[in-house]
């Protein structure tokens, strides 16, 4: 793209307004960023009150936290170079900026709210460690550690957002639909798998949607049911065991033996751990959950990984991590360093809203958000994936058909730029008052939010479809294969880690919108979670909206960035999921 | 699939995969319709309550009519949406104002001058600005942009006010300037580039009598595209640009000319189309009441001018394009 120049030899060229340009332009290009930048660092000031964070507090956290973190990313990356880089960056920031403020504060005017200190951690320690950890975490070492460390997290939040629909939903209708519905489906399927000729291998659809509504006729006459725990041994644990012990003889070719013992052994590990965690105090159904969603993938990724002989010292990430965190808590403590009281804290995430700054929270609003995002997710899935099959697979290019497609095509254009406050007097008028699916109630949002995000979801399923290899597609009709066929056996699993990262990032969307919401009569606050499809329902960016009236500095700067930057931080994990499955099946193709 | 079946019973077997393939083939169909009957949804539940709406109040009232009060604690309502299309008018203005520029700079920087380094760490990090909740923009305006403003520029500014809103809409509109521009000017053939540096022209003269030329068509339809999104842009304002549907003053200026003075405008609070329509859906939303139909006629009116807007976008985009 870029010509370099070479030094004019007939006569002269200003160059002054070209280089004037290109740092204008390059200020330009930075300007949106620093000042999103400033505002993160401010907002995460106050959620966090850092303020009141003293500078032995911060040193030691740095000493035995973020050092440490460093230390192991370097180790990772073994480059004498980054090190050099890297102490440089640390030492050099430090007193370029302890320099900055005092010149600024002596000779301008103080700086609100900022110390020199929490300055140097938000613009010098943390994207060196961000750099860091992303050049570590591409050896094998670092890759092993935060691996660890991401699916101890992940399967965590998985665990958390698994109670937190089982506390909504009635786990024994779960139990029943299970039982009638995807049991005889899956029943069916691996029939159907074994004689694939047979008229019964159209039935699995058939046989789960009459067992979901036997299950859903049944709920009120049946009135025997094991109890909660047996209930997800049951309908949870047993088939991802099972689901082990098949992965375990597919993927790492072991044998019949080995893989029943894998799944045994999850099988124990989940059900024994639960119920240990049951003798100490913690609710056990909890701790299955927890088990099921963190445990499982840690314990799986470990037995690779020390079977496979590369970066086992990655392993001790998570220790290292806890240690510091302890280590630092204690010298703190010890010390009696003066420690911040933050906003965003374990009560602030379980507690009720409040008018009461200091006993505000936002857990109504996180379940609602939870359970909202788990039907988008849903609906948008299967209508995005359907309508992008539809238009890449399945449609021709000319008759009426193809100029049907033209049309659709270009209405989801225009769709994608309707103002999210018009889908929310669709909701208001289609969803709430003509079909009467209630205001603000979990289905409403759901629908509506989905049908915001449907085009954003369709255009990416279909880019992910359209990089498809089309010699794929040619060798399977060449077997003689239909159309379904293709689609199911070659075009779906090639698509299917780009339309997830489409998908993942359009529901990064649904998560903040707050003005559909508003429209279809969201709750502006609940007390309580919602108790099922049907009840009123707040989510965190209604919480935030209805918190930005109230005057008080308590709420504006406290509980409000606590919100915010909860808020942030789920986005963050989404698309933080989302970019590492990209880049995970990226390399692959 | 399976290699084990010694003789496939093919006849059979195609029976049934025909079926199966119709059957997945009609659900697929029905998923794409699905996005068609949005549209009609929409239109059809915007209009079905504005019809309701301006058999009550004329459109001329409501197109021309200068207060607007859905919700009077005593005596009749007016709905005289000029107030609004002001304020709108404002804050779209004030944030094309920042984002258009600096989006236009953005592209040309990241498509002319940016190294190819450069430009995989800015631009995911423009995306950020787009992928932050409009909500977190509006907090922001009201908690830290308008007090900086107040300890700074403008004392006079008032808690709520057009301005510090205005400016994040604008920052939040830049990556949608920027990227699709940069498209539009990375597609110029780079022979035009070429031709440009034989005749001896500088990289400053290339990019800017070149370039963005050749690119004119692209840059004008995200100009488009921005406008109307900062047109329905919804939370920010809601939170930080307050909700009192005035029209601002007009004074006596200089040699008996009558001027509008923007501090009036831009540090005072104000009230956008969207803003009106929340305001109304705070209150009784099941229906039948005449602000509930008004909060209807404004989306539709919304709704309208997106599309247009949409539309005239892509004809410019693709009606005045240089084909190379």
């Amino acid at each position: 793209m870029s010509i370099e120049r070479s030094e004019p030899t007939f006569g002269r060229v200003s160059r002054l307004k070209g280089t004037v340009f290109e740092y204008l332009s390059l200020g330009a290009s930075v300007t949106g960023i620093v000042a999103l930048g400033v505002l993160l660092i401010y907002v995460a000031i106050d959620a966090f009150d850092l303020v009141n964070a003293s500078p032995e507090w911060l040193l030691t956290y740095y000493v035995t936290l973020v050092l440490p973190l460093i230390g192991f990313c370097l180790y990772s990356a073994n480059d004498r170079s980054l090190i050099r880089r890297t102490a440089f960056a640390l030492g050099g920031g430090l007193v370029a900026m302890a320099l900055t403020f005092s010149v600024v504060e002596s000779f301008v005017r103080p700086i609100p709210r900022l110390t020199w200190q929490v300055a140097y951690l938000f613009v010098v320690v943390a994207p060196v460690t961000a750099y860091v950890v992303f050049v570590g975490s591409r050896e094998p070492i670092g890759r092993t550690g935060f691996g660890l460390v991401g699916r101890v997290l992940g399967g965590t939040a998985l665990g958390l957002s698994l109670i937190i629909l089982f506390t909504v939903f009635d786990e024994r209708l779960w139990f029943l639909a299970y039982t009638l519905g995807v049991l005889p489906a899956v029943g069916v399927l691996a029939y159907s798998r074994v004689n694939p000729s047979s008229p019964v291998s159209l039935l699995p659809v058939p046989v789960a949607l009459v067992g979901f509504v036997a299950a859903s006729v049944l709920r009120g006459p049946v009135d025997v049911y094991p109890t909660a725990w047996l209930i997800y041994v049951w309908t949870l644990v047993v088939p991802v065991s099972a689901i082990i012990a098949g992965l375990t003889a597919q993927r790492d070719g072991e044998t019949k033996q080995t893989a029943a013992i894998a799944g045994v052994a999850a099988f124990a590990l989940i059900g024994g751990g639960s119920l240990a965690a049951g003798s100490l105090g913690v609710s056990s159904e909890h701790a299955l959950l927890v088990l099921l969603g963190s445990g499982v993938p840690t314990v799986m990724f470990g037995r690779r990984v020390v079977a496979s002989d590369t970066g086992r010292v990655g392993l001790f990430l998570p220790v290292l991590l806890v240690g510091g965190a302890l280590a630092g808590a204690l010298i703190a403590e010890s010390f009696g360093f003066p420690a911040p009281d933050p906003w965003l804290d374990a009560s602030f995430v379980t507690s009720s809203p409040s008018r009461m700054p200091e006993r505000a929270g936002l857990y109504p609003a996180i379940v609602g958000s939870v359970l909202v995002i788990a039907f988008v997710a849903l609906l948008s899935f299967v209508l995005g994936v359907g309508s992008a099959v539809f238009l890449e697979e399945y449609t021709v290019e000319s008759g009426v058909v193809g100029a049907t497609t033209r049309l659709i095509q270009i209405n989801i254009a225009n769709l994608a730029a309707v103002p999210s406050v018009v889908y929310g007097l669709l909701g208001l008028g289609l969803f709430a008052n003509l079909l009467g699916l209630g205001f603000g109630s979990v289905v409403t949002a759901a629908l509506t939010l989905s049908l915001l995000i449907l085009p954003i979801t369709v255009i990416s399923a279909q880019e992910a479809i359209r990089s498809v290899p089309d010699h794929l597609r040619q060798g399977s009709y060449a077997m003689g294969a239909t159309r379904w066929q293709t689609t199911k056996n070659v075009v779906l699993p090639e698509a299917l880690p780009g339309i997830f990262t489409g998908t993942i990032l359009a529901l990064g969307r649904a998560i903040g919108e707050t003005a559909p919401l508003i429209m279809i009569g969201a709750a502006h606050t609940v007390f309580s979670p919602p108790n099922g499809i049907w009840s009123k329902i707040s989510a965190m960016p209604m919480q935030i909206f209805v918190w930005s009236d109230f005057p008080q500095a308590e709420f504006r700067y406290g509980v409000l960035a606590a919100g915010v930057v909860t808020l942030l931080i789920v986005l963050l994990g989404m698309n933080a999921t989302a970019i590492i499955l990209r880049n995970k099946y990226e390399s692959g193709v | 699939m399976s290699d084990a079946s010694a003789s496939p019973d093919l006849e059979r077997s195609q029976g049934i995969e025909r079926i199966r393939d119709r059957t997945y083939g009609g659900f697929f169909v029905v998923c794409a319709l699905i996005t068609v009957l949005t549209t009609i949804a929409i239109f059809l539940t915007l209009l079905s309550d504005s019809v309701a709406f301006f058999s009550e109040v004329s459109i001329a009232d409501f197109l021309t009519g200068l207060h607007w009060s859905p919700n009077p604690t005593g005596g009749g309502s007016d709905f005289g949406a000029v107030p609004l299309f002001v304020g709108t008018l404002v804050v779209t203005a004030t944030a094309a104002f920042v984002a258009l520029p600096i989006g236009t700079l953005t592209a040309i920087y990241l498509s002319e001058y940016a190294t190819p380094r450069a430009r995989s760490i800015l631009k995911p990090m423009l995306e950020v600005l787009a992928g932050i909740p409009t909500v977190v923009y509006g907090y922001f305006a009201l908690v830290y942009v308008t007090p900086a403003l107040k300890a700074t520029l403008f004392p006079s500014i008032s808690t709520f006010n057009a301005l510090s809103a205005s400016l994040m809409v604008g920052i939040m509109t830049i990556p949608m300037v920027s990227s699709i521009s940069e498209d539009a000017m990375s597609a110029v053939p780079d022979e035009l580039r070429q031709a440009g540096y034989g005749l001896g022209a500088t990289k400053f003269e290339v990019s800017t009598g070149i370039v963005v030329p050749a690119a004119i068509s692209g840059i004008a339809s995200s100009y488009i595209l921005a406008i109307s999104r900062a047109i329905g842009e919804t939370m920010v304002v809601v939170v930080a640009m307050g909700a009192q549907a005035n029209l601002p003053a007009v004074r006596d200026g200089l040699a008996g000319i009558p001027y509008v003075h923007p501090g009036d405008v831009l540090l005072d609070p104000g009230m956008t189309m969207t803003v009106a329509m929340v305001q109304i859906a705070g209150g009784d939303l099941t229906g039948g009441s005449l602000p509930y139909d008004a909060m209807f006629a404004l989306g539709l009116t919304l709704f309208a001018v997106t599309l247009v807007m949409n539309v005239v976008s892509d004809l410019v985009a693709n009606r005045y394009r240089e084909e190379y």
